[in-house]
């Protein structure tokens, strides 16, 4: 469909068009603008990145290219199951973010810088998502992460805001010139940067080149995925790079502790994925070195699922609580993503990666939510203390129901999306004779519910000796009840949302020859000798 | 003297003093306490992997062949470009390092801002005094 087409493409430029021209208000003096403008953005992402679902789900994948370029030559973008998915959920909780961001104006002091930022937020986490072109990855998660200092350094007549977004800035910097040396590395080794091109020339012997990939191509490789995957685990808080999440998260405004928390830890997830399934998948130049970085992942997940479990119980602070369960889910995801390393059966592995698949959907709308409907508990209680916030919630009914539900749906009851997810990666895992990971799901779970029920119980379950602050538009309550019973409705409807979970994870799982093949078909035919010819020189080493 | 030797001298000296400037640029930003140093070594670093994606885009000199800018400057005729393929350097490397200079700019700023805003609240850049948070 052509129209779905021109959207993919007109997604991120629209964006940030909308971003830019927010200072507007500024010039004709209008209060409202700013909110009009990023409602207006969010919006039209969330309805271009349904288009390009539905075009993804009906008539296959498709590629953008800007300008005009073929792969290899232009910046590409190319959309396949999984990033349509993730995109679509991202575009969805970034437009209910936005809706709570104008019932959180009465924190916001100058709205037109807030809603630059957030909306540039959506252009990033967007572009890092569709993009099938590595150094337009890098160029898009500098965008997301400025937009994310920023945003967690709003408050900066706030002390610890500031040295939050000090900190995670300044290593945040470092990691992604990381990422720059990586996509060099890669170029230098492969002769291009597009994801396509370097997944065909990671595996020389799909070009019918009778030679091994020579050590030095293997070790460049090795190199870069390590750099690369420092960023990514970094931008997704996997276990040893978490540490600038329990401060950040929480201290910046709520809405944006929703985005950074529901969508932000996603990008890492989703570019880890590409990374080691598509581009240096089966059969790559990585070679065994794979296994042994997807089974590190693994181990790393596993111990960031017990110790963001274990953290939370300690908590005071609702939004600390809120981070340290972010750390352990994004953990679990981890798990799911990471089953490639598996010698059973590639319907288990497949089972395994849905289920991390489904447990980004599961965790981006509930960590999404309870964000934001802690965040009207606190306007309530004027306190983000547990202790202070006793009672609060029942004054607030449809919140605390909201709340709750949330919590259910992370910890993995029944009929709630969360427990497809947990399911799926335990069967996948189990299908593959690998009891340890359902074992280590279990006790994850188990560790992090006494942290839920603390919440709970303090907030919903206590009586209120102090009085109640009376939060003012009450309206917002229902737009969390829907989220909170979107939660169930998906978990309901599992069945019938199982093929998009399924397409996804055949994408990671066996679908690299498609995706080397659409960017592949996109080059003319005259250019296609020459790219081969050129990926074995650099093979070879020979030059010209 | 050799050209050549003299060339592969030079490279092996710009590599050397990458891989030290990168070390220090790396020690610089997690081991000086103060905000700005750390800065500092932050650009250090983005530097040093600038130049290092134009090194590798460059050419050593073969045969005498000098290694010239990525311009076409004569009509493109076959010997033109055959030439210019034999000599140019690789302009793609040149047009990355564009973007990520543009890039670091903004983020030094953002940080060189951030810092004046972290010195307003604690009255000290030593990053070992700044820790209201727990980590």
């Amino acid at each position: 469909m052509e129209l779905a087409y021109t959207l993919l493409g007109l997604t991120t430029p629209i964006l940030i068009l909308h971003a830019f021209s927010i200072p507007l208000a500024k010039i004709v003096k209008s209060e409202k603008l700013p909110y009009i403008l990023a409602f207006t953005a969010s919006l039209f992402a969330a309805i271009s990145s349904s288009f390009v679902l539905y075009e993804v789900y009906h008539n296959g994948p498709m590629i953008y290219m800007y300008g005009g370029w073929p792969p290899h030559f232009g910046i590409v973008y190319e959309v396949d199951a999984l990033n349509a998915l993730v995109g679509f959920l991202t575009s969805w909780v970034m437009l209910a973010v936005v809706l709570y961001s104008y019932w959180y104006r009465h924190h916001l002091d100058d709205p037109v810088w807030y809603f630059i930022l957030l909306v540039g937020l959506e252009t990033g986490i967007l572009g890092c998502l569709y993009t099938g072109d590595a150094f337009n990855l890098f160029v898009m998660l500098e965008v997301l992460g400025i937009s994310a200092y920023g945003l967690v350094a709003y408050h900066r007549d706030k002390a610890e805001a500031v040295e939050a977004a000090a900190k995670y800035a300044l290593i945040g910097a470092v990691a992604t010139t990381f990422y720059f040396t990586a996509v060099v590395l890669l170029y230098a080794g492969y002769g291009s940067v597009n994801m396509g091109v370097l997944a065909l020339a990671s595996r020389s012997q799909l070009l019918w080149l009778f030679y091994e990939i020579p050590p030095s191509i293997k070790y460049l490789t090795l190199f870069s995925i390590a750099l690369a995957l420092w960023v990514f685990t970094y931008k997704s808080a996997l276990f040893p790079n978490h540490f600038w999440l329990p401060d950040a998260h929480p201290e910046a405004p709520t809405p944006v502790s929703a985005a950074l928390s529901g969508l932000v830890v996603n990008v890492g997830i989703y570019a880890t994925a590409r990374f080691l399934y598509t581009i240096f998948g089966e059969y790559s130049a990585l070679g065994e070195y794979r296994i042994v970085v997807l089974a590190a992942l693994f181990t790393l997940g596993a111990l960031g699922g017990l110790i963001g479990a274990l953290m939370m119980m300690t908590q005071q602070d609702i939004k600390r609580l809120l981070a340290y369960s972010t750390i352990s889910h994004v953990g679990i995801a981890y798990m799911g993503i990471t089953a490639g390393f598996l010698n059973g059966s590639k319907e288990a592995i497949a089972y395994a990666i849905a289920g991390g698949v489904i447990h980004i959907v599961a965790h981006g709308i509930a960590k999404a939510l309870l964000f934001m409907s802690s965040g009207v508990l606190i306007d309530a209680a004027g306190s983000r203390n547990l202790d202070e916030m006793r009672g609060v919630g029942r004054y607030y009914p449809l919140t605390s129901a909201s709340l709750i539900l949330g919590f259910l749906s992370l910890a993995g009851f029944i009929p709630f999306i969360g427990f497809y997810s947990k399911w799926y990666i335990a069967r996948g895992y189990l299908d593959a004779e690998f009891p340890i990971a359902p074992i280590l799901i279990i006790a994850i779970s188990a560790l992090s519910l006494p942290g839920y029920l603390k919440a709970i119980a303090a907030i919903v379950f206590s009586t209120r000796e102090k009085p109640v602050n009376t939060v003012k538009e009450r309206w917002i309550e229902y737009l969390l009840f829907a989220m909170a019973i979107a939660l169930i409705v998906l978990g309901v409807v599992f069945q019938y949302m199982w093929p998009f979970y399924e397409s996804a994870s055949k994408e990671l799982v066996s679908g690299y020859l498609e995706y080397i093949d659409r960017a592949v078909d996109k080059i003319p035919l005259e250019y296609r000798i020459f790219i081969s010819s050129e990926i074995e020189r650099m093979l070879t080493g020979v030059k010209p | 003297m050799n050209l050549e030797f003299v060339n592969s001298y030079l490279l092996i000296i710009t590599l050397t003093s990458l891989l030290v400037n990168s070390i220090i640029a790396i020690y610089g930003i997690f081991y000086r306490p103060h905000y700005i140093k750390k800065v500092i070594a932050l650009t250090i670093l983005s530097d040093t992997m600038n130049t290092f994606a134009i090194y590798l885009g460059y050419r050593r000199w073969i045969d005498n062949v000098n290694p010239r800018p990525p311009v076409l400057t004569t009509p493109p005729t076959d010997e033109a470009l055959d030439s210019f393929i034999r000599q140019a350097v690789d302009p793609l490397p040149q047009a990355l390092v564009l973007t990520a200079v543009v890039i670091g700019l903004a983020v030094t700023l953002f940080l060189v801002f951030q810092g004046y805003i972290l010195y307003t609240h604690y009255k000290t850049l030593d990053m070992r005094e700044i820790k209201k948070l727990k980590g």
